[in-house]
């Protein structure tokens, strides 16, 4: 039993890594410009699907990041002049606005691929042992792979100019402008890096899921559950936003039944948007 | 009223001639869309009067469905459905209400979350629609539902549905007509303002949602007869979106925009569904046009039209009830009260005490706490020690609503009107803040309360007489004036001015000095002023207070603290 | 059964008996077309199989009105999307019943919009329901051609159990009624044939499920074999998580719902020592079947849309239409149903048999190789199991 317990634990520790990832773009694009991007569940099919290109056209897949983090960053960039830019304020306008986005894109995607199935085969096969648990290996790849971008993630912000900057933006835009900061660029790039990021995370998660035009749906309402439950506007916030929903979600799956898990991280969405809207870790 | 009359008795002949012109396939048709129709002008006036969009809709819809389903299942033909019925479409309403008052109390804007909790509430709905399959049928759904007793004909369908749309709309008009729907719209432009009025906005909005619940519930309840089957789909997220999106199609803010956009995009979407390969991207595209272009919605387009059409009521007026005459002004004590936010003390075990008698003037540098002052007093600064004490009672824990209600009136230092909104309607709010029953703000003659110490006012200041001004188009003196119009109209016993005088010329300030002065003559009021201006303390103060680092420093008259060394050392930069 | 005196809808009963009137004066003319409306995923969850199912129809309506269409009258075909909320198919359905004068109705889709279009058609006009189902369909006039639980069942695990000695099985399904009611099934043969359940879960339709937890569990529990009644998506999930755990190297999977669509997105390395049971499979052999794929590929090209199970069975269902009205030479509803029994209807693979307003049909066993199937075993003539009386 000890073998199995080893395997629920890595199964948890799995769920919350991925989680963040996948929230990643959806935290910098609402945490930082409160735009509520319901396209961002697209935004990973699109990643997805860039991935399953890059296999089927024989090349290795790696290749699939940066063809990912470019699609999807164009598209992005697409998206803030076309569309987003004038809505800034207005984040319930955001959320209509993208919703009919992400129709098109779905449509989109069904009008290219078909409504099929695609599948990808797992770039690192086969399982490794870990304390007794035979766990595989492509998922123990990418709980390093999401830590370390996260991780880079926060790094960068916490150092960088540009991350004081859109520190600065997000505080108090009038005022970042008035001491020269061009925050409509800036804005357009965090929004294209939100966009690009959703790509990498779909990139991450196609070779273990079906990857079809509809996919996007199941990621949508989970990130944006991990945001308001871990506070907006910080990376530490999406940690603990992921791991809390991805936490309790896994734990209660792994002991009750996965509808016991998705009934519990509704009722945590719920009691934390009730108690503390803001988050467990405010933006002071 | 009369023009409610003419418009409610046009709906009705409109709906009651509208099946001889179409048909009766399309009316048979019309008879679902109607009824989602009333579900979506529940999120419409949610969403576009008072500011708070409900993602979760349908819950209210499928509740409504399921308890008609089984009411109707369990007791057909029995007398008990006369009660069972109403009870099915009410219950939603009441539980909407209910979610109100638990998500809005010591809320103070909504913003995104309500509608990330409504959403997430509706899912949960539908898991457990899905899961109980003992009750609900589970995903299959409840199915051999009856008709409603005697009317099982296929035309019933329509009429039915037509009568209950005719009666939302007819009950919602009289809604946005009467002063409360002036209050959900005051509410979605300024939530503080609100409270500081005397509102219980937390309870305005509840019933708001109540209401919009109830509305969901006919919609459901009629809907499971109808159609003979109420699936999980009815609580899903799925009709929860697309009643958004007929609402925002339409038009979210008016009457009709919501019942329009459910009829015609629903109506476009069974047609085309069958016969166009790709009809959602077309739906797609006219939603983001929509969205993006035409945020006002189809009814949008006409709008400007219909309001070219309308005129001003002209409206009885009668004079306001008067409140109790106070003999003297409220007294205010502060015991020791301190406040601190993060790691910054704001106020230190500060004790003052302002008596009725004349006009105290409050002063410090910046910092020292004077705007928290009022803060702590009126409820938005948590208190961490000490009391507050208003005529000897503590009020320490009371929210700005509660305080407002004492007879406490406050003005900000910047102007915090309602800029949407007309003058009139600005000033009706005070009004109505201090003086309504909650009861009374369903009853339309209110809009003609006048009040003689505001015609006064009026006289010297024309343009509070221009009632459909938008206050937005005021100037900024304007603005302020029309502010301490509002707080004098609450006839309070005691009245907090932050800084009257900030951004005006001297000619305005000159004019709000003699305004302050006539209400000290009218008015039995202790007034406390925040200012920095040491001239106008001089002309106004009987009392001056001191605050420095959220101590009291010095307190007297104008001279006294004047000639204060502690106080000058202060100013002139010395000791920190 | 449902409630025989038609005091509500009067409004479907007059305009609908004025349809079935004139249909029979018609049927003496012989020129007016017949008119066929079919009910099938154009939208939503199941859109994946839209496109074969308007393919399938559309070739065995041509095929038909080549021979001379249903006693003289050419078929036209109406397409009516089932795939949103119940309401809208009813609403079709009275649409075509009344304005068009649709002489019968297709449908595959989900036992929900199956019982409101029950409700509303009232057995005026006949309704033949394809697509695999979990059993008990018995309402008047409408005649079922899906898979019931008995004939999947029974093969599938008696293979498990006979052939493989399986011993312990864990159940995993999506929750709603028909897993739960094939689960029924697989406990009543499995226990005949000496296994037990050793873990049964049920996972929500329609939320965003992730396998990770249940195949560990699966893993500690370890049963010989799993009964897999996921559907779509979440099927899909299950088989590459369960690979990708390693399972399938000492675990056998069979699935009840499992056609190629699905176990293209399973993929190659994940569908090893997995197993399935159904009517019918794109690569059943038999000249009925190679018949049928010649004329699907002549008509459609190289770009056809996936032959696969559920999409097929429209093509079953047109040629059920036409034998049905044949046989009882017009379309009044007791005349069909009597001419319904022991009816032969052609399918894509062949003839099928109808008893009790239900098909007893071959079986095939098939065991997934790579991206196809590999039919091991056939089983003839296989009973549904269902027992509806002669209205």
């Amino acid at each position: 039993m000890d073998a199995l317990v080893v395997a629920q634990l890595l199964n948890v520790v799995y769920g919350i890594a991925i989680l963040a990832v996948l929230a990643l773009g959806l935290a910098i694009v609402f945490g930082f410009l409160g735009v509520l991007n319901i396209a961002h569940g697209e935004l990973v099919m699109l990643g997805a699907y860039s991935a399953w290109v890059v296999q089927s056209a024989g090349l290795p897949f790696p290749v699939a990041v940066p063809l990912a983090l470019l699609a999807c960053g164009l598209l992005g960039w697409a998206l803030e002049v076309g569309l987003i830019r004038p809505l800034y304020a207005r984040p319930f306008d955001t959320l209509l606005a993208t919703w009919g986005v992400s129709l098109l894109l779905r449509k989109s995607a069904e009008a290219v691929w078909g409504l099929g199935y695609k599948s990808l085969t797992v770039p690192v096969p086969g399982s490794a042992d870990v304390f007794g648990a035979s766990y595989p290996r492509y998922r123990l790849l990418l709980i390093l792979a999401c830590l370390a971008c996260v991780g880079a993630l926060a790094v960068w912000f916490l150092r960088s100019g540009t991350g004081t900057r859109i520190k600065a933006m997000v505080a108090n835009s009038e005022l970042a402008q008035a001491v020269g900061i061009r925050t409509d660029r800036l804005a357009r790039n965090t929004f294209v890096a939100g966009c690009a990021l959703a790509g990498l995370g779909g990139v991450m998660v196609a070779p273990l899921t079906p990857v079809h035009p509809f996919m996007g749906i199941d990621y949508i309402l989970e990130s944006f559950f991990v945001l308001v439950v871990g506070g907006l506007g910080s990376l530490t916030g999406l940690l603990a936003g992921a791991g809390i929903i991805g936490g309790f979600g896994s734990i209660v799956s792994a002991i009750s039944d996965r509808t016991a898990g998705y009934t519990t991280v509704l009722i945590i969405a719920i009691v934390f948007l009730w108690l503390r809207p803001r988050g467990l870790l405010v933006r002071p | 009223m009369a023009s409610w009359f003419a418009h409610s008795a046009a709906v009705v002949v409109v709906l009651g001639l509208l099946p001889f012109g179409i048909g009766a396939f399309t009316a048979y048709q019309l008879a679902l869309y109607f009824l989602y129709a009333i579900a979506a002008l529940g999120v419409g006036l949610c969403w576009g009067r008072a500011g708070f969009l409900p993602l979760g809709q349908a819950m209210f819809v499928g509740l409504g469905g399921y308890l008609a389903g089984l009411s109707l299942i369990h007791f057909k033909d029995s007398a008990l459905l006369v009660l069972l019925l109403p009870l099915a479409a009410i219950l939603p309403g009441v539980l909407a209400f209910g979610l109100g008052l638990i998500l809005f109390r010591g809320r103070r804007e909504s913003g995104p979350y309500f509608a990330l909790i409504t959403l997430a509430l509706s899912l949960l709905a539908f898991q457990i629609a899905n899961g109980w399959n003992s009750v609900t049928g589970g995903f299959n759904g409840l199915k051999g539902i009856p008709a409603l007793p005697g009317l099982d004909d296929y035309s019933h369908a329509y009429w039915i549905s037509a009568a209950a749309l005719a009666a939302a709309i007819i009950g919602t008009s009289w809604l946005l007509r009467a002063p409360l729907g002036v209050v959900w719209r005051a509410i979605a432009q300024n939530e503080r303002r609100a409270a500081f009025l005397g509102f219980d906005v937390a309870r305005a909005k509840a019933t708001l949602f109540g209401i919009s619940g109830v509305l969901g519930g006919v919609a459901g309840a009629l809907y499971a007869p109808q159609q003979n089957l109420v699936t999980p789909q009815l609580v899903g997220f799925t009709l929860s979106a697309e009643l958004v999106i007929w609402a925002a199609v339409g038009g979210r803010g008016s009457l009709y925009g919501p019942i329009l956009g459910a009829i015609v995009i629903g109506l476009l979407t069974a047609e085309l569904r069958d016969r166009l390969p790709y009809w959602e991207v077309l739906l797609a595209v006219i939603f983001i046009v929509v969205v993006r272009w035409v945020p006002q919605g189809l009814v949008g387009l006409v709008a400007p039209v219909i309001a070219r059409l309308r005129r001003s009521e002209r409206r009885k007026l009668i004079p306001v009830p008067p409140r109790p005459p106070a003999a003297r002004g409220a007294t205010l004590a502060f015991d020791g009260v301190s406040a601190h936010a993060g790691s910054v003390q704001i106020l230190d075990a500060l004790s003052v005490a302002v008596d009725d008698t004349g006009i105290t003037c409050l002063i410090g540098p910046n910092g020292a706490g004077k705007t928290s002052c009022f803060n702590a007093l009126t409820g938005e600064l948590p208190v961490t020690a000490g009391t507050v004490r208003f005529d000897g009672r503590a009020i320490t824990s009371f929210t700005p609503t509660a305080v407002t209600r004492l007879g406490v009136a406050r003005k900000f230092q910047i102007p915090n009107v309602f800029p949407g909104l007309g003058v009139a309607d600005n000033i009706n709010l005070a009004l109505w803040g201090s003086r309504a029953q909650p009861r009374q703000l369903l009853n339309p003659s209110l809009h003609g309360w006048r009040s003689p110490l505001l015609e006064d006012l009026a006289r010297r200041y024309p343009f509070l007489a221009e009632g459909d001004r938008l206050a937005g188009d005021l100037s900024h003196g304007e603005r302020q004036i029309l502010e301490l119009a509002m707080a004098l109209a609450m006839e309070p016993r005691l009245l907090l001015l932050d800084e009257p005088c900030a951004g005006l010329s001297p000619a305005e300030t000159r004019a709000v000095i003699e305004v302050i002065r006539w209400a000290k003559s009218r008015l039995a009021a202790a007034i406390v002023i925040i200012e920095h201006d040491m001239s106008l303390v001089k002309e106004l103060a009987d009392h001056v207070l001191v605050l420095h680092q959220g101590r009291l420093l010095a307190a007297g008259n104008v001279a006294e603290v004047q000639a204060n060394p502690a106080v000058r050392a202060v100013y002139a930069g010395g000791t920190k | 059964m449902q409630n025989r005196s038609i005091t509500r809808r009067g409004f479907v009963a007059g305009a609908t008996a004025l349809v079935a009137a004139p249909a029979i004066v018609r049927h003496a003319r012989g020129a007016d077309p017949f008119k066929l409306g079919l009910f099938y995923a154009a939208s939503g969850p199941a859109a994946l199989f839209g496109p074969t199912q308007k393919a399938s129809a559309e070739l065995a309506v041509e095929q038909i009105n080549k021979s001379g269409g249903i006693m003289g009258r050419q078929i036209q075909l109406f397409l009516a999307d089932a795939g949103g909320p119940p309401a809208e198919s009813t609403k079709t359905a009275v649409r075509l019943m009344l304005n068009e004068k649709c002489d019968a109705f297709i449908g595959s889709h989900d036992s929900a919009t199956r019982e409101a279009l029950v409700a509303t058609i009232r057995a005026r006009i006949p309704y033949i329901y394809t697509p695999i189902y979990e059993g008990g369909e018995c309402a008047p006039n409408t005649y079922v051609l899906a898979d019931t639980p008995d004939q999947q069942v029974r093969p599938s695990i008696e293979l498990l159990t006979k052939e493989k000695g399986v011993k312990s099985v864990y159940l995993i399904g999506n929750d709603y009624v028909w897993p739960r009611k094939t689960n029924d099934r697989v406990k009543q043969y499995l226990t005949a044939g000496g296994g037990k359940v050793i873990g049964e879960e049920y996972v929500p339709l329609g939320a965003p499920n992730k396998f990770e937890e249940a195949v560990t569990r699966i893993k500690g529990a370890k049963p010989d074999a799993v009964v897999v009644t996921l559907v779509g998506a979440d099927n899909v999930n299950f088989n590459r998580t369960f690979a990708g755990f390693g399972l399938d190297k000492d675990i056998l999977r069979a699935s009840m719902l499992l056609e190629e669509n699905t176990l293209l997105g399973i993929g190659a390395e994940n569908s090893k020592q997995l197993y399935n049971c159904m009517s019918y499979f794109s690569t059943v052999p038999g000249a009925a079947h190679d018949e049928f794929k010649a004329a699907y590929k002549a008509k459609f090209g190289e770009k056809a849309p996936q032959l696969s199970i559920i999409g097929v069975d429209c093509y079953a269902g047109v040629y059920c239409a036409k034998a049905l009205v044949e046989k009882a030479k017009g379309t009044d509803a007791s005349a069909l149903m009597a001419a319904s029994e022991g009816l032969e209807i052609r399918t894509a693979t062949g003839p099928v048999t109808m008893r009790n307003r239900h098909p007893d049909k071959p079986m095939y066993l098939a065991e997934c190789e790579a991206t196809t199937f590999k039919i091991i075993k056939t089983f003839e003539g296989v009973k549904s199991g269902e027992t509806c009386k002669q209205a």
